[in-house]
């Protein structure tokens, strides 16, 4: 029979720490919290420490997330996730029927929450094996906060400063053994060149595909700063482009992509 | 999508209707043969070739004057040349329809020789004015058609700004940040903290300054500031340990009009993917200042800087609706830019052109 059970809080926000802390000592006096973490990795240290029988852990926490704290932890402990509003989070704990808490805690929810940890403390229930929903659970989080595709920014080093470029400045891309010359466009409307670290062919799976065009093995080209083609001898072209000088390579097997009319 | 530039270099393409022009063609010819036929001991057939030939070679004559020659000095008017085609191609076919219809040479036949003049007079009388009304009507289904592009370009726009406003809204109420801050609100009543009434009061000046912008297409800076400062007092609350901050305003740069949320949306992005994700946080710099005739707005943070986890790379930021935004109002004039701090953290800066009708200067 256990005599009293522990727990651990895990929040990057103080205030909420100490304050499930202190509801938990109103509707489970027997509760003994004996460690609250501020981020993961400090959950994870403070569970190895102590093992406690339950661990409360918020899902949003910087570095070492929540969840996985939680995949650390493993079926050692009873967890319960504590997350802010969101839909697709109590979704995916619904799914996976997963113990879950919403912010702001209400009395009743965390009540019932408790009853129910006690009741598998006391039959020595094993915890639910978190391993293959976890993963669900984060895929799920993950596409909450997926960008739109269209606009996004490109990291690059242009001399010895770092910039986010911003997709549709760029105008094209060349290859450079294993890294990438961008040519693109500044504020001021410049030309301008910047280097980055990725091959041709990992940068060009993240491009939207309709506007980003590989016209030749080394070059990808942004169709809107196409002026226009001309077409060569022995099935080749050639890519003028709106406000740059330089001529861009169309190789044969390109060819077919500037043949709609 | 393929344009060969070494082809014709009009400065408008013709549409091309070619099957509607000849069966006019057709049907003009014959019935005007027809028409000349009656009354004629010449065999209709005679007469229907005449005018076929001639209404054929005059269309001929007027398609190929379209296209050929491909490029005419800047005085020279391309209907002009067609028309002159059109005249000149109706003698010579009225000559070849008389040499084929007749005994040659049919001029020696007067009235060979004076049908032939009637022919070449009525088509030259006739034939100049549906040319050019052929001509103005392609004018018009041209013009109609960049007319309906504009329009739909406009349209597409004006769905552009609608939608960055939908967006904005949706921005303005995020559930997650408001339960978040007044989960921390009940932690400190529960608590009975002093400090209570302060997030409280922070927490509407928040939204007291956020929800009245979903109506309006500017705001000044002034505003603005107070924004981001209730915002700001609400994230210094709830995360003490990892969160400082500064904002440094010039007092003349109070009164300019900037986009709704601009200031915010910057702040917002160091503190979600900056401050945020980093276990020991950091500070946030906000600076806004008046130089050469625009507004410099920085918000710098010591926070992971641009970090991807896996080198360089693309990477989708929380600032894509606010570049929209910028182009939407400022045209190409306030860019974004964002690129990494020496502090090891990030930058961004917004350089909005100064608004000339701002009221009153110096606050």
């Amino acid at each position: 029979m256990k005599a009293s059970p522990t727990a651990i809080i895990a929040d990057d926000e103080p205030l909420l720490r100490s304050d499930l802390a202190s509801a938990l000592g109103r509707l489970w006096p027997e509760l003994t919290v004996v460690s609250q973490a501020r981020n993961g990795r400090a959950a994870i240290d403070a569970f190895e420490r102590h093992l406690p029988d339950v661990c409360f852990l918020d899902v949003h926490m910087p570095g070492v997330s929540g969840i996985d704290a939680a995949r650390a932890i493993g079926r050692r402990a009873q967890v319960v996730f504590v997350t802010a509003f969101d839909q697709y989070a109590v979704e995916a704990f619904t799914q996976g029927a997963l113990d879950y808490l919403v912010k702001p805690v209400e009395a009743v929810r965390l009540q019932a929450t408790v009853h129910r940890l006690r009741e598998r403390l006391a039959s020595a229930a094993p915890s639910t094996d978190l391993a293959g929903l976890l993963d669900q659970l984060e895929t799920r989080l993950q596409r909450r906060i997926t960008t739109p595709p269209t606009l996004r920014w490109l990291r690059a080093s242009i001399g010895d400063k770092v910039r986010m470029i911003p997709v549709d400045e760029i105008d094209y891309l060349r290859s450079d053994h294993k890294y990438t010359r961008i040519a693109w466009r500044d504020d001021g409307g410049q030309p301008g060149e910047a280097l980055i670290g990725m091959s041709l062919r990992e940068v060009i799976e993240q491009f939207d595909a309709t506007q980003f065009v590989q016209i030749h093995r080394s070059v990808i080209v942004n169709l809107a700063s196409v002026s226009h083609v001309v077409r060569r001898a022995n099935e080749m072209a050639d890519v003028h482009l709106k406000g740059r000088p330089e001529i861009l390579p169309v190789s044969r097997t390109y060819l077919h992509l500037f043949r709609q009319m | 999508m393929y344009i060969d530039s070494t082809r014709h270099t009009d400065a408008d393409p013709k549409p091309r209707t070619h099957s509607g022009r000849w069966s006019t063609a057709a049907a003009l010819g014959i019935g005007w043969g027809l028409l000349m036929s009656i009354g004629s001991g010449t065999p209709t057939y005679s007469w229907v070739l005449r005018t076929v030939l001639v209404v054929g070679l005059a269309t001929l004559a007027f398609g190929v004057a379209e296209r050929w020659p491909p490029t005419l000095p800047r005085w020279m008017a391309r209907w002009v040349i067609q028309l002159l085609a059109v005249v000149l191609a109706i003698p010579v076919a009225a000559f070849f329809g008389y040499s084929l219809t007749t005994s040659w040479p049919f001029w020696a036949q007067s009235q060979r020789l004076q049908g032939f003049g009637i022919v070449t007079f009525l088509a030259i009388l006739v034939g100049p004015w549906i040319a050019l009304g052929s001509m103005v009507r392609q004018r018009e289904a041209l013009a109609r058609h960049q007319a309906l592009a504009f329009d739909l370009e406009r349209s597409e726009l004006e769905r552009q700004a609608l939608d960055a406003r939908m967006r904005l809204l949706q921005a303005q109420v995020q559930p997650h940040f408001l339960f978040n801050t007044l989960a921390n609100v009940r932690a400190l009543v529960n608590s009975g903290s002093p400090t209570a009434p302060v997030l409280l009061d922070s927490l509407i000046a928040y939204l007291r300054a956020a929800v009245p912008r979903l109506g309006e297409p500017a705001t000044t800076i002034g505003q603005e500031v107070r924004l981001v400062e209730a915002y700001l007092e609400i994230m210094q609350m709830r995360m003490p340990d990892r969160l400082r901050y500064t904002i440094a305003v010039q007092p003349d740069a109070m009164h300019q009009r900037c986009p709704p949320m601009t200031l915010l949306s910057l702040v917002e992005n160091a503190v979600r993917h900056g401050i945020d994700p980093s276990e020991e946080g950091g500070r946030i710099d906000l600076k806004i200042g008046i130089d050469n005739g625009h507004c410099r707005i920085v918000v710098a943070d010591t926070g992971i800087g641009l970090r991807l986890g896996k080198g360089d790379g693309v990477v989708g930021t929380g600032l894509a609706t606010l570049r929209e935004r910028l182009r939407l109002t400022f045209g190409g004039r306030a860019a974004l830019r964002l690129m990494a701090d020496e502090s090891g953290g990030a930058r961004a800066e917004v350089d909005p052109p100064l608004d000339s009708t701002a009221a009153g200067s110096v606050a």
